[in-house]
Order: C-alpha cells, then structure tokens, then sequence
C-alpha cells in the first residue's frame, strides 16, 4: 500500500509541479498569471483530440503544448501590450477556455452519452532502478513527464538562480524600469515566460487525460491551476521548495485515492482543503509576500 | 560625442525645457547646474533615451540618433534615484551591468567590479548583501559602477556626489579626470558650484527649463554661476499690513525626527506668527517631507515639541499624487479635506446637495475654470488644480496653512495669482507655512524665512538677501 | 453615473456576439438558430421569464459583491467561496427552525448567510489589511476550500438523514421562502436582491463610507494623505462584499434548493465579474447586468437542444464580454492617465502579489 501511495503521490505532483514551474518563471518576469487553470483545461483538451485522432502520444502532447501556448499568448497581448488588469484577465481566460472546450468537445465529439477514451501515455520504467524494493516501482516507474518535471525543476532552478538569463528575467519582476533602463527588453522577457509556462501548462493539463483518466472531462483540471499558484508562495519563489510543496500536495490527493478506498467515512474532502488553507496560512505568516518579486502583478508600460 | 539641439519638453501644459542645446564632447567634462525644477533632470533622461523629446534632435557619432533604453549608444547614466533592484544583492546589481558577457554568474565579476572600485577608490559592501540594507552612500557608489562597466562612451551622472562622504567626493571627482583623460564625455549634473568649477571643462545653466549660459569654466566664478542660476531677485515685498497682536499660532521647538536610523529631521526649532508668512527656503530632500509628515500628523515626531493654535490646513506639494484624486468630481476632492469632510459628512451620509453648491460658489470665487462641480478633477488644467487645492485649504477658515511647492509647474499668472491669495489670506490675521526650493518665490512672499539643509533650520537674515550668497548657500558651498 | 458610461458594455456586448456568432458560423451552426433557442429559452414564456429572474438572482447578490469590492480596488475574486459559505450557514441552521415562526425563520437563516459570507470576507480583508496578503490569492485559496468544505459537510456532519445521498437535511418547512407565483420558481429574494441593489448605490455613492472606499479605491495615496482609515475600510468593504454574497447563497437554499449538496454554485461568483463590469460597477446597474447573464444561462439549455450547440457556450460569451471590455477600459484608461480597471498606480498597495 506504501508503494502505490508513493507511486500515486509523484503521480499527483506532476501535473501541479509542471504547471507551477512555469507559474515561477512568469512571478519572476513580474506578471502574475490567474488563468494557469484555462492554460492547463486547453492542453487537457487539446491532448485528448490530437491522440484520438492521431493515436501517436507526442503528436498529443505537442498539441496540448501549443493550445496552451495560444492560451498563454492571449493572455500575454492582454496583460503585457495592452496592460490590462492581469487578474481580471487571468479570471476572463479561465471562463474562456471553460467555455470554448466545453463547446468544442460537443462539437468534436457528439453527445454520445459514453465516455470517450484514448490510450494512456504509458510509463517509462527506469531498467534495474525500478527493481530497488519500495522506492524502485514507485518512483522509476513513472510517467515521462514525472521525468521531466524533475528535470525541469533542476533546470529551472539553476537557471533563475545562477544565470544572466535568469537575473535578467528576475530584473523585470523587480523592477522593470530599471530593467528597461539597462537595456533589457521587458516586454519581450515577460513575452517569453508566459510562452513557456504555456506549454509546462499544456503538458500538466495533457497528463491529466493522457495519464490519469484516458478521457476528457468538462473541468477536469478541478482546480489545479490554482494549486499552482499556491505552490508558488508555499514554496516561496524557489524551484526546489515548488517540488517540496508539490509533493506535499501530491500526498494530500494520494492520501485521498488511497484511503477512500479503504477506511470509509474519512472526511478526505477536508484533505483537498488543505493545500488551500496551508496557503493562507503560510502567506499570514509571512506578513504579505516578502520572497515575491516586487513588481508583480504589476502593469509595465514603455514610454 | 552626443550632440542635442533645440530639446523641448512638456508635461500636461508644464514646459520642462525649451529648446534647449546641448552637447557632450569626448575629452570633456560638461557640468550641467541650475536649480530644482530648472530642467536638469528632464535633460540627462531625454540623453539617456528613458523620456522621449517633444522636439529637437540628437547626434551622435555617426548621424542622428533615436535614443532608446539601454547602453546601446555608449550612453550610460546614473540616475538622480539610482535604478537599483531593492531586493537583490548588491553582486547581482552589478552582474546586471556590463561587466562581464557570460551565462553563467561567476567570481570573476566580481573580481572586475573590486578592481573598478578600487580605481575610484570605493570599498565594496559585505558580499551577499540586499541593497535595500545599503546606506544611501552605498548605493550611489553601486550605480556608478553599474554605469561604469559598460565603459561607456558617455556618462551621465545626476547628483552623483550629494550622499557620498568628502573623501569619497574627492576620490570620484579624481577618477572622472581619468575618464577625461581616456577620451570619454562626462555628464555632471550638480548644485554643487565648487564641484562644477573644480572638475569641469565646461558649465551649461539651466533656469526655468531654459538654457541661460554655456561658460567654459576657467572663465567664470561661483559668484556668477550663483547669479545666473538663481536669476535677478525680486525688490523685497513692502511690510505686511496685518496689525493686530503677532500671537503665535504654530510652534516647533527641537522637533527630531529619526526613521530607519536616518535623521530626517534634526532639532527643527521656530515660530509662526498672525499675519505672517514664514518661507523655509531649501533644495528638496533635505527634511521638507518629513516636516510636512508630521505637520499632516502622518509621523510623529521623534522628540520636540509641536504646538498648533487653531486648526492646520495642508496644500501638498504633489497635487496629482497626494492632493486630488483626479477620478472623482470636483466636489468630491472637497471632502478630502478633513473639515470639509466633517461638514459635508458629519455622520453617516455625505451632504450631498450642500457640498455641490459650496463647490459651485469656490469655484466661482477662485475663478477655477471648470464645467462643474461634477466635473473630474483630471479635466483641470495644472494650473486650475493648484487653485483648487488652494480654495479647498482656504475655505474651511485655518488659522494655520501649510504650502508646500505650490507654485511647481505652473506659469507666472497663474503663480502670481496664488501668491496674492496667500498674502491676503495672511494679512486678514492667519498665518501661512510655505516651503519652496524657489528663492523667488520666498523672496517675493515672505517676511521671514529659513534655510534648511540636512534636517536643519537656520534663520535667514536680512544679509541673506543679496542673490549671490543665498545662491551659494543653497549650492552646499558655505553653510 | 449616466447612463453614458455603459455605451462601452454595450459595445462590447455586442462585439463578443459577434464573434461568437462568425464562430457558430465557421462550425455550422446557425447563428440565428441558436440565438433564437437561446431568447425562446430565457423569455419564450412566462414561465421562462420567471426562471430567467430566478437565475439572475444569486447573480445579483454576488455582482453586487464584486463590484463593492472592485470599487475600492479590492480584487475579490471569492465571491463563488463567499457564497457558498453563506449557503452553508443557512443550510446548516435551516432543518433545526421547526419550530421557529415563519418571518423569524427566514430572517435568521438570511442573516446566518449573510453572517458566514461575511466571515469569509473577513478572513481576505484582515489578511490584506493586516497582514499584507493579497486579496486576490486569498480568495482563490478561501473559494477551494469553501468548495471543499461543502463537499465534506454533505457527506458528513450535515448529511441527510437516510445517509444514502451527498446532500444535507431539507430546511425546516418554516424557513423556506414562499413561492408566490407557483409553478413559477420566482420568489422574495428577487424583491430583496434589488432592494440590495438601491441600498448598495447609496452606500457607495452617497455614504461618508462609500466615499471612503472609492477614494482609497482610486488614489491609496492620497487617501492616506488626508487621513482616511485604510484598514478599516478594506476589513469592512470586503466582510460587507462577502455578507452579500453569504446571502445570496442564503436566498437560494430558503427559497429553491432547500439543502446543500456538491457543486452548489456553478460558478456565480465568476460570472458576477463579468455581471459586474458590464455593469460599470454601478449597483443599480447590476440588476439588468444580472438579468441579461441570468438570461444567457437560461436560455442555454435551450439553445442546445435547438441548435445543437453545448450550453457552456455562454460561458465563451461571458468571458470575450470580460476581454473586450478590459480592452477599451485600457484604451481609456491610458487616455486619461489611469483607470480602475487598468494597471494599478505603482505607489498603490494594490496587487503586489
């Protein structure tokens, strides 16, 4: 039971780490991003079309990548060109999706009253690694995107750290005027992060039809993109602590599955409450968002 | 080599400068002085591509340039508030600089950036260091070495020299010689006129957004670089014509003011009088906001005394910011007013009807030009503004009124027009506040005043008067 | 405010039907098809009308929530959370007035509602007040886990008594909003709604608070320069936005649900944005505004099953509405310097976060 409650917690984690990963970078540039649930909704959705008719998985998630990568542009033309409220538009953006995936589903898909299926994106299992006792099944026996998700919290957590590329993109969420004035492009830094976490976005959202359920949902995404967002100021703007948090979170939901099976009349919805709850208290805490950066959320506009 | 030629700038219906020349030169230090609000700022950010000019032109080395952001054109700046990120060490700051191209951040930069330190003869902060826990002193040192590992070919340098100790001040002013002698064009923008004359090749003035001079500076003398900044002083006013008993209506005495281990305020000693209108004279930053703070009751004092007789009423100095909220109608920018709020809302609902037509009969007695009371305070010109926070102070009666810059951005009329309500208000037996960094203005106004500097008051006598010696006072020379 | 000001929702209404209606095209569908199912379902007959009204109700209640809020730029982006807490209140209380007097009942179940809308208003003011949390953040955090919490009383604490279904215990019968026009589901609440809606206007434009709350909403700085208390403001402002959403949640388990059960909200709170800005924020605005989106939701089935079109389509509708019209506001907004809805001062609090 411990191994597949492991295996289920990395299993929870991915989708929400991939969406915050790219939710940091985004807080780093200065642009805070409300609409990761659409962005993730439209890589779901988008996941599950191009597989069914295309049957081949990365055909899948490389369109999940981009409908998310649309999503995130829209956003982008809204909060960077135009410098239009970023939290009303990030609200706007996740009713939009809703909408438009409900409305493309039917019209992709037909009411057939059947649950539409696709295959699943199978595990990538780890050779030897996987035949280490508890941790071996649990942990190397998982998706590719578990993978890469660790990957990229490497890798997105050096490159803010220790790179110019990073300190650049910190600057922006500093302070963009000062950025601006030392040359850098804000516009097309803030541009950039939001095109990344479209498609981090889009792969979390193509995990949860091509990994979880196999089919598409209306809200599937249940909330996850605000997980995300939570994982962010929990793990206080720093990749590895987003992991830590992810995991955290992962355990919560894993918990769920795990003892719903088991032990019944255990108030699990009070568990998925607690990632919510842990947030507002962590950010009480903290008094305000000492680790955010300083200017985000807020609107940068050149002379 | 940069050259600018017939430079205009407006904000809304101010004219910050007016075509205004000037240029650059390599091999040359060019100190560019005037007084607060003379356009100084204005130009060194239209040169460093942060504001874009109404008109003119810029030239660079090879044609005419459309300056943008960045060090792109060899231009480099350090602002008046320095551009630093608060939250980041200071290693990063400077990482952000041009020190060295590469992805990753190394120790070598670091090693370049003490080595450029060491030339100016700057020490660096403990590594590791937020620059929000810099002293001020820090910080400035911080961007100029920022702006100096681009080894640009222009330097543009915005009071560089006000927070940096005397023997910092001496080492740097050594090191822009260096700079001169490697071939580069040095900016200096300064009130200080010793500095100007010690390190410059060339001084431009700046008053009023206008150019009056461009001197060599072997040939001119802090004398008369004090009178062209300032300008010819206006004939003392005659005597107010108030005559009834001089009780005093607000009183300081030893007011300290002390935040964040800085001292803003440094035993504030004085007294204001029935029918008079006392100046405090001073470039800003040297404690006007804070006084005004604790004047607004926003801060208190840190130890002192402040005693008021009668109600206190505040003209701010940034009407747009802190007096009006330019969204809300007319009548409404009213009820800011603490009295007027507790007239026109003195419990539960605004007295609506009352408050229109009390705003009808201000702005038909100040001559505001409006549409109505309805009106939005941003459909305003500057000017009727002003006037607006002006009547708004006026017309709840305060024995005491506070004015801070009132007279910032807005043209001689209009300026003239304030003055005049100010002096009659003062001589119908209350007593008026008025801080400038306009020496004209406390001249023209004033019965008394004082200069303040570094958190002090001195009293200004009547020897103070003649331009020259007030304008070097006011440039840090003396005093 | 004239009625000028609402020329722009206008607009925008019209360009996100538009678009939508070019998009019906490309797939197919008749525009005119779905847009007649759509006005036959929200207003086709009396009965229509009614269930019209009835949806637009909790749409009321929570535009008035946001726009209370919005208007001191307070984000509050909780009122689906603030709602349900208040439905939670009011379903919880409601089997246990048996034997309390009908009008007492009512009352004291509308007041428990406003009561825990208010408290999960509180929550998000005290934080932002006094603890420099953003509102934004918090009421995301505050609307999941008063999701959540639903969820976990309608299968336990609150659970119905043959314990066979998720949903809780039906009121008492004297708490429940009369049904004067039966088979109609219109009731009181309606009535209340609007009377909401009058007493919100004064509130904000003729009450020294409301004054109070837009100054600060439109310049923290210069609010602060003249003395006017921030914190309360924004304590009050956002326990009074949720006390109208709790309430909202209250009218609709004394008058149509009579229990709770999951998925209590479709989401009002999120479409009260867009009640809200199409509304100008104006509160006397918000009822048309309401019953437009009431419409849009009721028609919707409608329109599916005569166009063949999915329901959520609305949804599309709503938020190009929101889009468009952040977009003019912008537009504006930059005109003039700053808008409410443009890009916040930088000396502001506001955001940050």
């Amino acid at each position: 039971m411990l191994e597949s409650f492991l295996a289920s917690t990395i299993a929870m984690a991915t989708p929400i780490l991939l969406a915050a990963l790219g939710e940091l970078v985004v807080e780093q540039s200065g642009v805070i991003n409300i609409g990761i649930e659409g962005a993730m909704l439209s890589g779901a959705f988008a996941a599950l079309v191009a597989v069914y008719f295309s049957g081949g998985m990365i055909c899948g998630l490389v369109v999940a990548a981009a409908a998310a990568l649309a999503v995130n542009a829209l956003l982008a033309v809204l909060v960077i060109n135009i410098a239009v409220n970023q939290v009303v538009a990030g609200t706007a953006l996740n009713l939009l999706v809703a909408g438009i995936t409900g409305v493309a589903y039917r019209e992709v898909f037909g009411v057939t009253g059947r649950a539409l299926t696709v295959r699943a994106l199978a595990p990538l299992p780890l050779g030897p690694l996987t035949r280490i006792p508890l941790l071996g099944p649990a942990l190397f026996d998982q998706s590719p995107l578990a993978y890469l998700a660790l990957l990229l919290t490497a890798i997105v957590g050096y490159a803010i750290a220790r790179t110019r590329a990073g300190l650049r993109l910190r600057a922006c969420g500093e302070h963009p005027e000062a950025a601006a004035a030392l040359g850098i492009n804000v516009y097309r830094m803030r541009w950039t992060a939001l095109l990344f976490a479209g498609v981090l976005s889009g792969l979390g959202g193509a995990y949860l039809t091509l990994v979880y359920t196999n089919t598409f949902v209306e809200g599937i995404t249940g909330g996850r993109g605000f997980v995300a967002l939570a994982l962010v100021i929990i793990g206080r703007w720093r990749a590895w602590g987003i992991a830590a948090a992810a995991l955290l979170f992962g355990a919560a939901m894993a918990l769920q599955f795990t003892l719903q099976a088991t032990v019944t009349n255990l108030p699990y919805q009070l568990f998925l409450a607690l990632p919510y709850l842990l947030t507002l208290l962590v950010l009480a805490l903290m008094s305000g968002q000492a680790a955010a950066p300083s200017a985000l959320g807020r609107s940068y506009l050149r002379e | 080599m940069l050259v600018a030629r017939g430079i205009c700038k407006r904000f809304g219906r101010t004219v910050a400068l007016d075509r205004v020349d000037f240029h650059a030169a390599p091999g040359e230090i060019h100190a560019l002085i005037g007084e607060n609000g003379a356009g100084k700022s204005t130009l060194v950010s239209i040169l460093a591509g942060r504001l874009a000019p109404d008109a003119g032109t810029i030239t660079g080395a090879d044609g005419p340039l459309r300056i943008t952001p960045g060090t792109a054109h060899g231009v480099a700046a350090v602002f008046q508030a320095p551009l630093l990120f608060e939250q980041m060490s200071w290693e990063e700051n400077l990482a952000l600089g041009g020190f060295r191209r590469s992805t990753r951040l190394r120790p070598e930069a670091l090693a370049a950036a003490a080595r450029a330190a060491h030339d100016l003869g700057f020490a660096l902060p403990v590594p590791g260091r937020r620059v929000a826990d810099l002293a001020v002193g820090e910080r400035v040192r911080l961007a100029i070495l920022r702006a100096l590992s681009f080894a640009p070919r222009v330097l543009l340098l915005d009071e560089p020299t006000g927070a940096l100790a005397p023997a910092e001040v001496e080492q740097f002013l050594d090191h822009l010689g260096r700079l001169r002698r490697d071939g580069r064009a040095v900016v200096l923008v300064t009130h200080r006129l010793g500095e100007a004359l010690t390190v410059a090749d060339r001084i431009t003035v700046l008053r009023r957004g206008r150019k009056v001079a461009e001197v060599p500076a072997a040939a001119t003398n802090e004398r008369d670089l004090a009178t062209l900044m300032v300008g010819e002083l206006p004939p003392p006013l005659a005597a107010s014509t108030y005559e009834g008993a001089p009780a005093v209506l607000l009183s300081l005495a030893d007011l300290m003011l002390e935040k964040d281990g800085r001292r803003l305020l440094d035993g504030v000693t004085m007294e204001v009088r029935r029918g008079e209108i006392v100046g405090v004279a001073g470039v800003e930053g040297n404690g006007q906001d804070a006084l005004i703070a604790i004047l607004a009751g926003l801060a208190a004092p840190t130890a002192g005394r402040l005693l008021t007789r009668g109600a206190l009423a505040l003209i701010p100095q940034d009407r747009d910011l802190d007096g009006l909220i330019l969204e809300m109608p007319l009548w409404e920018n009213l009820l800011l007013l603490e009295p007027l709020r507790r007239r026109f809302a003195p419990r539960y609902w605004l007295r609506r009807r009352d408050a229109v037509e009390f705003c009808r009969a201000l702005l038909a007695r100040y001559a505001i030009r409006a549409g109505g009371p309805h009106d939005p305070a941003a459909a305003l010109s500057g000017g009727n503004r002003q006037r607006l926070a002006v009547a708004r102070a006026l017309a709840t009666q305060p024995e005491i009124v506070v004015a801070h810059d009132i007279a910032r951005g807005l043209d001689l009329a209009a300026t003239r027009e304030l003055h005049r309500q100010l002096r009659q208000y003062a001589e119908s037996g209350r007593a008026v506040l008025l801080l400038s960094s306009d020496l004209e203005e406390i001249f023209q106004l004033c019965s008394r005043s004082y200069l303040m500097s570094r958190g002090r008051l001195r009293p200004l006598g009547p020897a103070d008067r003649q331009a020259g010696r007030f304008g070097l006072m006011l440039s840090g020379a003396q005093g | 405010m004239s009625a000028r000001a609402l020329l722009p929702s206008l607009a925008a209404l019209l360009l996100a039907a538009l678009l939508v209606a070019v998009t019906l095209l490309l797939l197919g569908v008749s525009p005119t098809r779905a847009a007649t199912g759509l006005l036959d379902g929200a207003f086709g007959s009396p009965l229509a009308i009614t269930d019209t009204l009835v949806k637009a109700t909790p749409l009321i209640f929570c535009g008035l929530a946001v726009a209370l809020a919005f208007e001191g730029a307070l984000w509050n982006i909780g009122a689906d959370g603030q709602l349900i807490a208040g439905a939670v209140a009011a379903g919880g209380i409601g089997p246990r007035l048996a034997s309390w007097p009908h009008p007492l009942a009512v009352s004291a179940l509308l007041l428990v509602g406003a009561l825990g809308g208010g408290a999960w208003g509180w929550i998000a003011g005290w934080l932002r007040a006094r603890r420099n949390v953003s509102e934004v953040i918090s009421t995301i955090m505050l609307n999941y886990s008063a999701a959540q919490i639903l969820a976990w009383a309608v299968h336990g604490p609150l659970i119905e008594a043959s314990r066979a279904f998720p949903e809780s215990s039906a009121i008492a019968a004297s708490a429940r909003l009369q049904l004067y026009f039966a088979p109609s589901r219109l009731n009181l609440g309606m009535a209340l709604a609007a009377v909401l809606s009058g007493l919100a206007y004064l509130y904000l434009y003729r009450s020294a608070w409301g004054f109070a709350l837009r100054a600060i909403g439109r310049s923290p700085r210069a609010a602060t320069f003249h003395g006017l208390a921030t914190t309360r403001v924004i304590i009050t402002t956002l326990v009074l936005s949720g006390a109208l959403a709790g309430l909202g949640g209250a009218v609709q388990v004394t008058a149509i649900t009579h229990r709770l059960y999951e998925a209590f909200s479709p989401g009002w709170g999120y479409e009260a944005i867009a009640v809200a800005l199409v509304a100008r924020l104006n509160p006397l605005a918000i009822v048309p505004s309401a019953i437009f989106f009431g419409a849009l939701d009721n028609g919707a089935q409608a329109m599916q099953r005569a166009a063949g079109v999915s329901a959520v389509l609305v949804q599309v509708i709503e938020a190009l509405v929101i889009i468009i019209l952040l977009a003019f506001d912008s537009a504006a907004g930059r005109r003039l310097g700053r808008g409410l809805l443009s890009p916040a001062t930088p000396d502001s609090a506001e955001v940050d976060a």
